[in-house]
């Protein structure tokens, strides 16, 4: 049941201590300055995205797995098998979640650094953010519309390329459309489709599909000031669990302050350490959350700081076009217009 | 083109003589480019350039966008994901037209507006007006259909509830439905013939465009006085108007610019602000979604659908008289369609003399209070049918129609104007002293 969380982790960690030197050089010599206040730990351990063999395979296999999480981990292959948690929720997500309690519950703004007409992604975080999505969200969540060479783009996560490379071979095998056979997945294809029973929604595009801030009274105008709140919902959602459980038609589900409607049929996926940092960053559940939620922001608009740019270059350029076209309206108009009356 | 007396285009090379006498395409540009413009326009008047600016700015970006989009249910929204993560600046593509959508009916609602503070439809501009609201009719038709095409929950449901309407009518509603979604129900088929009419539409509305220029360029602009150019001579009507190349066009470039800054700020910083989350899910048929909203240039409109209920006594009263014919669902859509054909009426609603809103003392209160209705309609519209919402949404739908059918034809009669400037020129200078001659 574990074999592919456990396979997965080994395979992370191989390949990254492999390439973790590459890494190194690439995060100090090109990403540094653009590091936020949680940037000091990660220059020095040089790399940001490494998952020790022994604890990170340990924790993955046993505590988490057998503790409260059998369904979150459950593979594709198996999940036929066990149909029972986390089905509720995703299969529900789809109108449960659409907009059903407005402002019922309290989604707690966060500063993300990529925030803001100036706001890039922080590198360190995506990457952490994708160690979460591997270690802990892929089990159940797929993310078809992302391809993986993306991972080495600028401006998002920044992986070399060799490293994407071993990373999209051990995503979970492709079906070869030419051949019919399964193949190991490359860079060029997309994240795996995870979909059947007991699986979640698709997440590339999640930050993007759920609004955290809905008001004043549901006109959503403070989304001007704190953005739509996709990112944050996500956190909310993954650090919001009450510790409450009731069993409703055969499935159980799990008392959640963000979600709507205070139920959710997803296991709390986190919990403290759950993954383990390589640059040392402590993993609580609030900073996993973070992490990822800044990740699937990244999943779901990647060209943001590209966007960002044009829009900048833009406006600037308007501005002074304005500029040049009020003088020459107002040289124009001047004759006829003569000095205003008062 | 007819009208205000001006000086018209006159070859002087050989080859413009030639040219003319075969095909007087100088003369057609010359005379729309210099056409005699009233001179106290204000900056009201801006709308009609932001409105020809945003069809360009739709099908330029809508063409390239087809180069990658596909229209197929199951390949539709990832081909979305294509454009917005492979395709060179797919992003900006998309976002600029998605967004283009909305400066469009931001500036076409302003517009009308515009219009009926300023009378600008009344004779003898009805035609003008009439011909604005068949575009008008359009650009809904075609933004509902774009909408549509990225294959969302939200296009999808929004796709189901809007033809669902057709199918309201009584008796031929459920075939005609059918006919429209090619099947039973919004699939493939419907998703293939939105795609060819969203192509085919914005074109026509550029034909309709054309008319539109031609007919308010044949009758010569309105402006804040509502009072008309003088056209006894050419020098009479010089000291009322001024040309619209350079004048007004530099003018209106001027206040593109500074709607552009916006629009790219908007485009550039918060692109998905105006749009809906849920469109981000891949539509399925499966799972509704709890609240279908229209994007926000329908929830006027969508609000007036809503508020006739069956638990208003007047549609009570129209479904025993009609022998429950017109039941609450068609007297809903009844309703919808109506409130946009009173306004298209309104030429022939508005019994008063006077054109401008300026010089009705009257008029003016009710106006803004048609401007704040058409605002509360919109946040209504878009708020759930619980609670006080579907008492304010009838009342507010109410006003809409009382203002067109009560308000306007009385007004006309029991209303007092003020005292009017006898030209355009006296109501200019009263603004400016006018320091050099006039034009020329």
């Amino acid at each position: 049941m574990t074999l592919r969380t456990k396979t997965l982790t080994a395979a992370l960690a191989l390949t990254i201590s492999a390439t973790g030197f590459a890494l190194a050089q690439e995060a100090t010599t090109t990403t540094v300055p653009m590091q936020p206040a949680d940037a000091e730990q990660a220059p020095a351990e040089g790399t940001t995205f490494v998952a020790t063999p022994s604890e990170t395979a340990a924790e993955t296999a046993t505590t988490e797995a057998a503790a409260e999480d059998p369904a979150a981990a459950e593979p594709e292959a198996e999940a036929g098998a066990e149909p029972a948690e986390g089905e509720a929720e995703h299969a529900d997500a789809g109108h449960a979640e659409e907009g059903g309690d407005h402002g019922a519950a309290h989604i707690e703004d966060i500063d993300f650094s990529f925030e803001g007409p100036f706001g890039s992604y922080d590198q360190f975080q995506l990457q952490r953010g994708l160690q979460v999505y591997t270690e802990v969200c892929s089990a159940c969540h797929g993310m078809k519309f992302v391809p993986i060479r993306t991972l080495s783009d600028e401006g998002g996560p920044g992986l070399p390329e060799d490293q994407v490379r071993a990373y999209a071979a051990m995503l979970l095998p492709i079906l070869d459309e030419a051949t019919g056979e399964e193949r190991d997945r490359v860079a060029t294809d997309h994240f795996p489709t995870i979909s059947g029973m007991g699986m979640g929604p698709d997440l590339s595009l999640m930050a993007k599909a759920r609004a955290g801030f809905h008001g004043p009274v549901g006109l959503g105008i403070n989304q001007l000031v704190k953005g739509i709140g996709g990112p944050e919902y996500i956190h909310a959602v993954l650090t919001g669990y009450t510790g409450e459980e009731k069993e409703e038609a055969g499935s159980v589900l799990y008392g959640n302050t963000a979600f709507p409607g205070g139920w959710i049929g997803m296991p709390p996926p986190l919990s403290e350490d759950r993954v383990t940092y390589a640059d040392g960053t402590a993993a609580t559940v609030d900073q996993m959350s973070t992490d990822v939620s800044a990740f699937l922001m990244w999943t779901a608009e990647p060209k943001m700081m590209d966007r960002k740019s044009v829009g900048l270059v833009a406006v600037l350029f308007l501005l002074i076009l304005s500029a040049l076209l009020y003088l020459v309206n107002k040289r124009l108009w001047a004759p006829h217009k003569g000095k205003l009356k008062h | 083109m007819a009208g205000i007396p001006h000086d018209h285009y006159q070859p002087k090379s050989g080859f413009e003589r030639w040219l003319h006498r075969r095909l007087p395409v100088a003369g057609l540009l010359y005379d729309t480019l210099v056409i005699p413009t009233p001179k106290n326009l204000n900056w009201m008047w801006i709308w009609g350039i932001v409105l020809t600016f945003c069809l360009a700015l739709q099908i330029i970006t809508g063409i390239v966008l087809v180069m990658h989009y596909t229209p197929h249910v199951d390949m539709a929204f990832a081909s979305v994901e294509h454009i917005m993560r492979n395709v060179n600046g797919g992003y900006m593509l998309r976002y600029l037209h998605a967004n283009g959508a909305s400066l469009f009916f931001v500036a076409v609602y302003l517009h009308i507006f515009r219009s009926l503070y300023y009378g600008s439809y009344k004779a003898p501009r009805e035609v003008t007006w009439i011909v604005g609201m068949l575009i008008y009719l359009l650009m809904m038709a075609t933004a509902f259909m774009g909408y549509v095409l990225p294959w969302g929950q939200m296009s999808f449901w929004g796709a189901t509830v809007i033809t669902g309407l057709f199918g309201a009518i009584p008796g031929i509603g459920e075939s005609l439905q059918t006919w429209l979604l090619g099947g039973p129900a919004v699939g493939n088929a419907t998703l293939n013939r939105f795609f060819s009419l969203h192509y085919l539409l914005p074109f026509v509305i550029a034909g309709l465009v054309i008319v539109h220029i031609w007919a308010f360029h044949s009758t010569g602009n309105n402006n804040p006085t509502g009072i008309e150019v003088r056209r006894g001579s050419k020098e009479e009507a010089q000291k009322d108007t001024l040309p619209f190349w350079p004048y007004f066009v530099i003018k209106d470039l001027l206040a593109l610019a500074v709607i552009m800054v916006v629009f790219f700020a908007i485009v550039g910083f918060m692109p998905n602000y105006l749009g809906h989350p849920d469109n981000y899910i891949e539509a399925n048929a499966l799972a509704t979604p709890a609240h279908i909203v229209p994007e926000w240039y329908f929830l006027p409109f969508y609000a007036i659908l809503r508020a006739f209920d069956g638990d208003v006594w007047a549609v009570q009263l129209v479904q025993f008289l009609s022998f429950g014919i017109v039941d609450a669902k068609f007297f809903g859509v009844l309703a919808m369609f109506g409130a946009i054909i009173v306004m298209a009426l309104v030429p022939w609603l508005d019994t008063s003399r006077v054109r401008s809103g300026r010089y009705r003392p009257q008029f003016k209160w009710w106006f803004w209070l048609l401007a704040v209705d058409f605002v509360v309609l919109m946040w209504v519209g878009a708020m759930p049918t619980t609670g006080p919402y579907p008492y304010i949404a009838l009342l507010a739908s109410t006003y809409w129609f009382a203002y067109f059918l009560v308000i306007l034809p009385l007004l006309g009669v029991i209303e007092k104007p003020e005292p009017m400037p006898a030209t355009i020129e006296e109501d200019f200078n009263a603004h400016y002293s006018a320091k050099a001659t006039p034009a020329e």
